[in-house]
């Protein structure tokens, strides 16, 4: 019976921000698809119902919650602990690369060997380092549509995205992604959980992961 | 004194026509009614600034929609406060005698250049020739000598329907093609014509250009999103919409947002100032807002009667809904998935090998 010892792998604060993150996406998709396409009708006038403005109401505060997640996570990757940091998983260092092939190697049945870090893989952090910049876009899109008269969004936003329009596009291709990647990530982490008992689920709620004595 | 008796302008036009032209540039221009005055006084002085109104790739429709606006001392107004030394549609010269008066204005007068239509610059600008020099050549001539360049209509502006992909004659619009000189877009297919007169006057009054946004396009038109100003507002907001032309919900005047209007996305002052003096624009009459004010409207806000455009992979040569598309690469991604964890699963029973423990 193999001995495990129990390491601090994530700050209270990198949890808070994967919780708001997940949160936030669930709501933004859920109500991104209403606003872009309301499946509703309301059809008596009168009714006192407001949808599609409680739809946009709770769009604005999930937005306003997710780009919050977003600006922790930016002041993690540059102030966060070891495994927070964005060095560790830049897939630059030849120590980083070297995880990124073994990695993928294990991934795909290939090898048994595992690059085990008390942090993220180098694959599992570069997908989160696209779905950081991703974020970002639609972080700057989605204010640009939320403030179109605001001389500063539209100064931006005009250069960035040319119009309203070419932006509302972008924001509703992007959203995609974050119904992909959460299918990806899920699996991959119920994927490892089965593999390895480093108690990888619990620790986005604990902090705490698990590793061999050494 | 302002000659608000009209001595000196066009006899058809009588002093009421001309206050009122001015007090609606006014409104349109968010101005006080105290400035009024000093708009009528620039309007009614003598010295008419010299306008050289250039077509290229066009359809007039511009020139159109300003000259028969149901109001006609509007028209009236505009073509009475500038002297037009030069526009095709209306000049009484032809020919060298046309060409002459041209010449005369770029070399001997300041004057305001007014484009209307798209400037071809593929093979050499070819595909639009006026007297046997290309549109190019003119606007390289002629625009840097006017103290202000008005851009007026979509073309002028942005490109507009020339310049749609695959933009086969290379079309651009004059902010394209100038540098160095002021330069105002006064979008739209067509602008409304108040646009283009509030601007005018505004340049006449003040003797600089109104404040513009980030597209060059002047605030007091274009500061505002139709889609907040809409008089079908509150629909959207509680959720009715008209489902297809000619449903139920349509015939009630519903949002016509799920059939396509781009109102929320483009910045114009059509539920305000309106057009024809009847008070109509488009969705008051029941029709989408098609975005004609914003750059690259034929290929951004098409699908006119879709919310957005689609989605064009090339090489694969996929045009599709951006829903559709993202439908088929998740349920790929969740065939990925099961196949991964199928093979895993199935590499463990022929191995026999037990996770780590």
């Amino acid at each position: 019976m193999a001995t495990y010892e129990k390491h601090h792998a994530w700050s209270i604060l990198l949890r808070l921000f994967h919780w708001m993150f997940a949160l936030s996406i669930v709501f933004l998709v859920v109500t991104g698809f209403y606003i872009n396409n309301p499946w509703t009708n309301t059809m008596i006038e009168g009714s006192a119902s407001f949808p599609m403005a409680t739809m946009r109401f709770m769009h604005y505060i999930a937005a306003y919650t997710f780009s919050a997640a977003v600006a922790i996570r930016l002041f993690l990757y540059i102030f966060g602990n070891a495994q927070e940091r964005v060095w560790d998983i830049l897939p630059i260092s030849g120590r980083n690369l070297n995880n990124l092939k073994m990695t993928l190697l294990n991934y795909s049945y290939i090898s048994d060997e595992h690059d085990s870090r008390l942090g993220h893989n180098i694959m599992a952090g570069t997908s989160y380092l696209i779905t950081f910049v991703i974020a970002l876009t639609m972080i700057l899109s989605g204010f640009f549509m939320l403030y179109p008269e605001a001389t500063f969004w539209q100064g931006w936003g005009v250069k960035v995205f040319g119009s309203q329009q070419s932006a509302r596009f972008i924001h509703h291709i992007l959203m995609w992604w974050f119904m992909i990647f959460p299918v990806i990530h899920i699996y991959l982490c119920i994927w490892n959980d089965c593999k390895g008992p480093e108690g990888l689920i619990s620790s986005i709620f604990t902090g705490v992961k698990f590793k061999h004595k050494a | 004194m302002a000659d608000t008796v009209n001595k000196t302008l066009d006899p058809q036009l009588d002093r009421r026509g001309f206050l009122k032209g001015c007090t609606m540039a006014a409104a349109a221009l968010g101005l006080s009614d105290a400035m009024i005055p000093k708009l009528v006084e620039a309007a009614a002085t003598a010295e008419r600034p010299r306008v050289i109104w250039l077509h290229f790739q066009e359809c007039t429709g511009c020139t159109e929609s300003l000259l028969r606006a149901s109001h006609p001392d509007l028209a009236r107004l505009i073509l009475d406060i500038i002297s037009l030394d030069y526009h095709e549609t209306i000049m009484a010269a032809a020919g060298h005698q046309a060409e002459h008066n041209l010449q005369e204005t770029v070399n001997n007068h300041p004057f305001i250049l007014v484009v209307e239509g798209a400037i071809p610059t593929k093979d050499g600008g070819i595909y639009c020739k006026i007297a046997g020099k290309t549109a190019m050549d003119i606007l390289a001539e002629v625009a840097p000598k006017a103290s202000a360049i008005i851009a007026i209509g979509t073309c002028a502006a942005f490109g507009g329907v020339q310049a749609a992909s695959p933009n086969p004659t290379g079309a651009v619009g004059v902010q394209d093609l100038v540098s160095g000189k002021p330069i105002i877009n006064i979008p739209g297919c067509p602008p409304n014509p108040i646009a283009f007169l509030g601007t005018v006057l505004h340049y006449l009054t003040f003797k600089r250009l109104p404040a513009l946004d980030s597209l060059n396009r002047p605030l007091f038109a274009y500061g505002r999103r139709i889609h907040d100003h809409c008089e079908r507002r509150a629909h959207f907001d509680e959720g009715r919409f008209v489902e297809q032309y000619g449903d139920e919900f349509h015939k009630l005047g519903y949002c016509l947002y799920k059939v396509g209007c781009k109102g929320p996305e483009t910045f114009n002052s059509c539920p305000a100032v309106r057009f024809n003096d009847v008070d109509v624009w488009p969705v008051s009459v029941g029709h989408g807002c098609v975005g004609c004010s914003e750059p690259n409207f034929w290929d951004t806000m098409t699908p006119f009667y879709e919310r957005l455009p689609m989605v064009k992979i090339p090489g694969a040569g996929i045009v599709d809904n951006a829903d559709k598309i993202g439908k088929t690469v998740l349920g790929a991604t969740a065939a990925a998935v099961g196949i991964h964890a199928a093979v895993g699963i199935g590499k463990r029973i022929i191995t026999g090998k037990k996770s780590e423990e």
